[in-house]
């Protein structure tokens, strides 16, 4: 349906937006932030693809990357305060050595 | 085109409600906490008020009785005086976000308010009426996500404070938020297996139904224990009675409201008792059997039988305001990791309990 | 796209830009909150209704203000350290313009083999009600959704494990200053 073709090109802008953000960026938390808009298109692109197939799959794994989303950014922030407490800094420029 | 025209009946309906709501709890707490300490309360604004005009005399008396009550003190005086204060935003920090934080507090809570039913389905003119802005089928969902919403608000306010009191504060209350959305959410979920739908109307309605033949099913005979956890989580997310260490007064200056004055800090008092019209409306429609008489089936559909139910919901919903403006003039605040704890330790792995107990019954059952 | 539509993808390609523009972290993470708010928006309009409020609840609700916790207890400053410079910018802007100028020419091609009426068919039958989609998680989706809850539960002991603060293991005697913490 053409209708559909709005919501798939909203998905690629908001990703490469997303990959963008992800290059340009170099505070952890903002890059962090970015790969979530990442996901984000991607999961419009899932819902936009289960109504053009009839069926629920989709919106299945929209609900599963939800779940991982949210177990990564858990872990993501708390990695990030613990190089937080030894570089202190969060400019991932300045964790660039393997040194603590 | 109808449609649309009903729409805005029903959403113009639903915003009287939530801010009669929280006027009515405004008002309620001022006169309740008064009466409950012992004291008289405002009673001298509009008490006293003559006047020559000829058409203005027969209102008089009911006006001065009005001020008498106070109520002329809470809901006329203090507005004009929020709204005749300076307008002031702390140095440093975005204008733009001091101004819409109290917004953000205040909209989920009101946004909320629409998937709420506010008396049963009628025909009115051979037109079918649903008594919801919105009947979405995640209703209980919904009101979850305006909960976790609201989080933003108290934040965003503690944040552009710019000073060290507002921030803890705010991140106090923040934590509190969250932590208490957790039980609130289990609870839900113990309404769904014990009433097999997400949807608020439905809900109501098979509390119609008798169980075993002669008891109402009401929430409160299926999920005794779900209703006193939703009380808690409900009086701890609205930051009220007990659990009112982020906006202690005495201790934190005032915590995420330091700098907030006139409108904006009304705003966020505002949304406070909306708020709790908000708990009160959700504990009587799923725990009260809402607009249900026990024992009484009215006839369906008919417009006075929408009206009678209404009341009778009101009815409801002013007890659990009350109760709820009760239960906070008379305890004392709990110290926050006190608060921590009763959320995580004591009221979560009760609601999970609670829930696998419910499925437990409902499947032997 | 309805009209709706349309506005609610203006306002995430508006926010969208605001979470890589703002200097202020703070501020990409509330672009990012509105970003979250309007995409449940479209999932809404795109008949995904229990996804469009638990993504509310979760995504905006949950992991952002996770988010904002981090930032304002470590209370950052704007960005500072070297300038981005313009080369490795123009890369970056380049590379992407490049990915969407060649990832959008299939949507824009008719979809062979569905023709109007199966995709109008396929959109009437796929309401993600809650019913719905509980179906499918408890049904044919079940050992996913068990390991799901057990991701997440693996997620929950890391970040705490993780962020903790190693604290002194050693009681503090003459002389002695204690474990200094990491």
């Amino acid at each position: 349906m053409a209708s559909m073709v709005g919501y798939l090109g909203l998905s690629l802008l908001l990703f490469v937006i997303g990959a963008i953000g992800v290059c340009i960026r170099r505070n952890a938390i903002v890059v962090f932030m970015c790969i979530e808009m990442m996901l984000n298109a991607v999961n419009l692109s899932f819902v936009t693809f289960s109504k053009l197939n009839g069926n629920l799959d989709g919106q299945i794994a929209v609900f599963f990357v939800m779940v991982i989303a949210a177990a990564e950014a858990a872990v993501g922030l708390a990695i990030i305060l613990a190089v937080f407490r030894s570089v202190a800094s969060v400019e991932t420029s300045d964790a660039a050595e393997l040194k603590w | 085109m109808f449609e649309l025209f009903v729409l805005l009946i029903k959403v113009f309906v639903v915003m009287n409600l939530a801010l009669v709501l929280a006027s009515l709890c405004t008002w309620l707490e001022r006169k309740g906490s008064a009466l409950i300490q012992d004291r008289v309360g405002a009673n001298r604004a509009g008490a006293f008020i003559e006047s020559d005009k000829w058409f203005l005399k027969p209102a008089l008396p009911l006006v001065r009785m009005m001020g008498w009550l106070g109520v002329i003190n809470t809901l006329v005086c203090d507005s004009l005086k929020g709204l005749a204060k300076e307008d002031f935003t702390p140095e440093g920090t975005s204008k733009f976000l001091h101004a819409v934080a109290p917004i953000i507090a205040v909209l989920p809570i009101l946004l909320a308010f629409a998937v709420l039913p506010f008396a049963p389905d009628f025909t009115l003119f051979g037109y079918h009426i649903q008594a919801q802005v919105a009947r979405i089928d995640a209703g209980l969902l919904f009101v979850l996500a305006m909960g976790s919403v609201a989080v933003y608000g108290v934040a965003i306010a503690g944040w552009t404070g710019n000073n060290k009191f507002s921030l803890l504060g705010s991140l106090r209350a923040a934590a509190q938020m969250i932590s208490y959305e957790l039980p609130m959410g289990l609870v839900f979920v113990a309404l769904i297996v014990v009433f097999g739908s997400l949807d608020i109307y439905t809900i109501v309605e098979r509390q119609g139904e008798l169980l075993w033949g002669f008891v109402p099913q009401w929430g409160i005979v299926m999920q005794p224990v779900g209703f006193v956890i939703l009380l808690l989580a409900g009086m701890a997310e609205t930051k009220r009675g007990p659990f009112d260490l982020p906006e202690a007064e005495s201790e934190l200056a005032a915590g995420y409201f330091t700098e907030y004055s006139g409108m904006k800090f009304l705003l966020f008092w505002l949304g406070e008792f909306a708020e709790i019209g908000l708990f009160a409306m959700l504990l009587a429609l799923l725990f009260f059997g809402g607009w249900h008489i026990p024992w009484v089936t009215l006839p369906e559909g008919v417009w006075w039988a929408a009206v009678l139910g209404h009341v009778v919901l009101m009815v409801k919903v002013v007890f659990f305001c009350v109760l709820q403006i009760v239960i906070r003039w008379t305890l004392p605040r709990f110290r926050y990791d006190h608060l921590m704890n009763l959320g995580w330790k004591m009221l979560l792995p009760l609601s999970l309990i609670n829930l696998i107990g419910t499925a437990v019954v409902k499947v032997a059952l | 796209m309805t009209f709706m539509g349309f506005v609610l993808a203006l306002c995430a390609v508006a926010s969208g830009i605001g979470v890589i523009g703002f200097r202020n972290p703070l501020y990409s993470a509330f672009s990012l909150v509105a970003n979250l708010m309007t995409m449940a928006g479209l999932y809404a309009l795109l008949d995904a209704h229990f996804l469009a409020v638990s993504q509310i609840v979760v995504y905006a609700g949950a992991i952002m203000v996770l988010v904002l916790f981090v930032l304002m207890l470590l209370n950052l400053k704007v960005e500072g350290g070297p300038k981005l410079g313009v080369v490795r910018a123009t890369i970056a802007l380049g590379a992407g313009v490049l990915i969407l100028m060649t990832a959008v020419q299939p949507i824009f091609r008719h979809f062979e083999g569905m023709s109007a009426i199966n995709l109008r068919e396929n959109a009437a039958r796929t309401v993600g009600d809650v019913a719905s989609i509980g179906e499918q998680l408890f049904g044919r989706y079940l050992v996913q959704f068990e390991l799901s809850s057990l991701v997440l539960l693996i997620g929950i002991v890391g970040a705490v494990m993780l962020a903790k603060r190693k604290s002194a293991t050693l009681a503090p005697r003459d002389g002695y200053q204690g474990a200094k913490e990491v």
